[in-house]
């Protein structure tokens, strides 16, 4: 799709010098906005306790669970508090599930001196057969058993469930439901070819050289300096770049000045600052030639919990003067070209993976965009801003495009939905392992991965994956 | 013929130099059009290689081109030797573009000369690293300094923000001149005024001028060179070996313990020197302390009542007499007494005074302050660390009943000069001050005991 036109003039470049080599216009941006206000909380206080997030979550998402739960087990379905339950009544009832799980990881078990326990050493995954289901509601909770994959689901979900109250006060569950994706937003596409470029996970500052000259590369197809001239205009319809997280490698996270002396870090300057550096030069390259967003990630330096703020301009004098540079919040929402596009740098994603049994990244993806809640986990165990007046993640609206960013392979798949919903989802790799991008199209929603690679000692031959 | 040129000129690089001729590299130091440099680099191979078939050329290509890969088509962009650009070719089910990547004589192992040479290059060229490219982006104009949004609270100058946001805008390359020139300029109008009138309200007013004033790093870090020479002065050979080593990295480090020794500020009344130097290093030094101030905390620094003007030590002298006579605790009395002892030998009492002196800043602030009586003070000691060879600055909670020091001072109130001399002595091991040196001074000051106490139980 990105290039199967320009094949006549592939060759092109393979003879002496011509008189006047074009050059191509970008296209110009038809329409940007940020609709990220609701990530940026503003003023920030940390004074209050995390179950307000909870109430406000419940309370945004019942209306919309309880117009599920009628359309699906009938109008007359009687909807019921946990506080008004009767024994043996089948009943539908809201919540926020709870997954009790054993080996989560609890700091308090860990600096009890009673139990003197090691600390659990980090695990791919916490789940177990043994993890009990509880559903909560804003007075009671109460012990989930029957058709309800315990697996599967993770804790902060808002779901409604039908079913009726047992003796022994458990609740047996017949059939649930999921908010479902949220109403579709008007469709302005572009009526021509028009890319956005999805990277994430650049890893810069890791030490190792393999990708430097993919990202060199990357930045080259994208600048419009590779290639023959086909390829060239081709590139010129990438209308953005969004860099999804993760920009510096996770090797500039080592804290030697917290354990070793004083004396031996003394003189040292932190693994990130050389980093920021070559990303500031990389962003330079880019900015002159394209719009960039820039979403914070794990690695990057900003704060932990989500949301995410952008990072601080002043860590990029050389890029930051320019106006195609823009510096986001972690998950960030825009609308580019008409078209809405919704993403994180992968904390939520990844975060569901270790608590879940689902292990496609796609996969959870998808759920979450039908769970209608961008991260259910947090503020459980994932970094989360205390909110109390509404919960910026609650998914309101459906997106074109949803995204997440630094997973481990590339994936991608267009949802339909029972509204008109059309969204695009995609898994954008991580760049430093894979050395793959993404174009998405905005005229007909579609994604092509692009890889990067050189050639090296060990050299070809086979997995394309890694690049060589 | 002018067209020639260019393969004479690829023909001394590879041939000559020995350098791997990349495209981007030549499209820069020609000046061309990347496109061309590509072409430019096609023809000279096959022309060398139909002069002289032997020629040791060896030329990597870029390719790129539609694969399917894992179900779904992927876009393939890689840099492949020339004996294996047909492989990749053939992999390939349609070619986007075929391209010479670079030419050099060596056989490459890997691609990271490559990577290097264009590295290189646009670094050197990083302000117009567009120039060459085949898209232009009309939307990427950099800002002009005041439309960049001033993201900075009003704890900046105003001339401190243009400047900084004059200096990225900027070309690129652009240093801090602009930054470290409007700096000094200041600052020293700051600490000329503060020489001249020699006035108590002076250090709050330079400090809250310098607190004011951009904690720039960066200004800090084209001090030091300049200021080296001042600081030598002040001290002896032997420390100024110490004393140098510490201004340059203490610049970058905005929250280690910080130096501020290493700038010493004689205090008006008791150094001869001149005035010149005075600024400059009080500039730094106030700096310092401002940055390290500022890094360290904000709550306030009641321990730090010490000031350094004679006046404020007589106001003070004042108010402390009345508040032993009403049986206050001893507190305030400390502040007094350590300042005139901090005066005594030039290069020991810069250092301390230093602090002195911009403690009041903070200390301006809690002057009224004086009802705290029993409370934990925080003060700063100053040692020098032989070890590291450095003076090195703490602040540590001192309580009030259990240091001598502090019962020691309201003591000396009343008349027991002799004793002055003696106490301090004692608490110079204490103290580790082992460079401080008393001379004269404490018989000198017998009838300013508060002052001479101070001095040694400061910090």
């Amino acid at each position: 799709m990105f290039s199967e036109r320009v094949a006549p003039t592939a060759q092109g470049l393979l003879g002496p010098p011509s008189a006047e080599p074009p050059t191509f216009p970008r296209v110009p941006v038809l329409g940007y906005s940020d609709c990220s206000g609701p990530f940026r909380p503003g003023e920030r206080s940390f004074g209050r306790q995390y179950a307000h997030v909870y109430a406000v979550r419940l309370a945004g998402m019942r209306p919309t669970l309880e117009r599920r739960a009628r359309g699906r087990w009938g109008n007359d379905a009687v909807l019921r508090k946990l506080s008004e339950l009767q024994v043996g009544e089948k009943c539908c009832v809201v919540g926020t599930l709870f997954k009790a799980m054993q080996l989560q990881p609890s700091i308090l078990q860990e600096i009890s001196e009673e139990h003197n326990l090691v600390p659990q050493p980090p695990l791919p995954k916490y789940i177990q057969p043994s993890d009990e289901l509880i559903l909560e509601d804003e007075l009671q909770r109460i012990k989930l058993e029957g058709a309800i994959d315990v697996q599967r689901l993770v804790t902060g979900t808002i779901v409604a469930v039908y079913g009726s109250e047992q003796d022994d006060g458990r609740f047996l569950v017949e059939d649930h439901c999921f908010a479902d994706l949220p109403p579709p937003l008007p469709w302005n596409g572009p009526t021509s070819d028009r890319f956005v470029l999805l990277t994430s996970g650049l890893g810069l500052g890791s030490g190792s050289g393999e990708a430097l000259l993919s990202t060199q590369l990357l930045v080259d197809v994208v600048t419009g300096q590779l290639g023959a001239e086909g390829e060239q205009s081709c590139a010129a319809h990438i209308s953005r770049v969004i860099l999804a997280g993760n920009l510096l490698s996770q090797n500039t996270q080592s804290r030697d000045t917290i354990n070793k002396a004083k004396y031996l870090t003394k003189k040292t300057q932190a693994a990130s600052v050389e980093a920021v550096k070559m990303l500031d030069e990389i962003l330079l390259q880019l900015c002159t030639s394209v719009p960039v967003d820039v979403m914070p990630g794990e690695f990057d330096p900003t704060n932990y919990t989500l949301p995410q703020q952008p990072l601080h301009r002043c860590m990029l004098p050389l890029a930051s003067p320019y106006a195609t540079l823009h510096l986001v919040t972690n998950p960030y929402q825009a609308n580019l070209d008409g078209v809405r596009f919704l993403g994180t740098s992968g904390q939520n994603v990844s975060d569901i993976f270790k608590y879940s049994s689902m292990d496609d990244y796609l996969e959870i993806l998808e759920w979450t965009l039908l769970a209608g809640h961008i991260s259910p986990t947090a503020p459980d165990t994932l970094g989360c801003y205390p909110f109390y007046k509404s919960d910026p993640f609650i998914l309101t609206e459906c997106p074109h495009v949803y995204f997440c960013g630094n997973a481990p392979r590339f994936q991608s798949k267009l949802l339909q939905g029972a509204e008109g919903q059309r969204v695009l989802l995609v898994t954008v790799p991580d760049f430093s392992t894979t050395q793959t991008a993404c174009l998405v199209n905005l005229r007909d929603l579609t994604c092509q991965p692009i890889t990067f690679s050189g050639f090296g000692a060990e050299d070809e031959d086979g997995d394309m994956e890694v690049g060589h | 013929m002018a067209d020639e040129l260019y393969l004479e000129n690829i023909d001394e690089f590879v041939t000559d130099q020995n350098r791997v001729v990349t495209y981007k590299w030549l499209s820069y130091t020609l000046g061309v059009h990347v496109n061309q440099a590509k072409q430019m680099l096609y023809d000279y191979v096959e022309r060398k290689r139909k002069e002289n078939s032997g020629a040791q050329l060896h030329v990597t290509y870029l390719v790129a081109g539609n694969l399917l890969q894992n179900g779904h088509v992927c876009h393939k962009v890689a840099v492949v030797r020339e004996d294996k650009l047909e492989a990749m070719k053939s992999k390939l089910s349609t070619i986007a573009s075929v391209h010479v990547y670079s030419i050099q004589k060596a056989l490459l192992k890997d691609s990271s000369p490559l990577y290097n040479t264009d590295y290189d290059i646009v670094k050197t060229n990083l302000h117009n690293c567009s120039k060459f490219s085949a898209i232009h982006c009309d939307a990427a104009v950099p800002r002009m300094p005041p439309d960049i949004p001033r993201a900075q609270t009003s704890l900046q100058g105003s001339s401190q923000r243009e400047n900084d946001t004059g200096a990225p805008s900027a070309p690129a390359v652009n240093g801090h001149g602009p930054l470290a020139a409007k700096h000094p300029s200041q600052q020293h109008k700051g600490i000329m005024g503060m020489f001249a009138a020699k006035a108590a309200s002076k250090p709050q007013d330079t400090n809250k001028e310098t607190k004011a004033e951009a904690s720039g790093v960066s200004t800090a870090s084209s001090k030091p060179p300049t200021k080296n020479n001042i600081i030598n002065n002040f001290f002896g050979k032997a420390a100024m070996n110490k004393l140098k080593v510490n201004p340059v990295p203490e610049q970058p480090k905005e929250e280690k313990e910080v130096v501020k020794p290493s700038v010493a500020v004689a205090e008006p009344e008791s150094s001869p020197n001149p005035v010149v130097e005075k600024p400059g290093k009080r500039t730094e030094s106030a700096r310092i302390q401002q940055k390290d101030r500022k890094s360290r905390t904000k709550h306030v620094d009641r321990s730090d009542n010490e000031e350094e003007r004679d006046p404020e030590n007589a106001k003070r002298k004042r108010k402390r007499i009345k508040q032993l006579q009403s049986d206050s605790s001893d507190e305030e009395d400390v502040p007094p007494p350590p300042t005139p002892e901090e005066e005594k030998a030039p290069s020991p009492p810069p250092v301390p005074a230093l602090k002195t002196e911009l403690e009041p800043a903070t200390m301006e602030v809690s002057a009224g302050g004086r009802k705290r009586k029993r409370k934990r003070v925080l003060k700063s000691k100053m040692f020098i660390d032989e070890e590291e060879g450095c003076m090195v600055t703490e602040k540590v909670y001192e309580s009030e009943s259990c240091t001598d020091s502090e019962e020691e001072f309201p003591k000396p109130k009343p008349p027991a000069a002799h004793k002055q001399p003696v106490l301090p002595m004692k608490k110079e091991p204490k103290e580790e001050r082992k460079t401080l040196k008393k001379g004269a001074a404490p018989a000198n000051r017998a009838n300013k005991q508060v002052s001479i106490m101070g001095f040694f139980h400061k910090k």
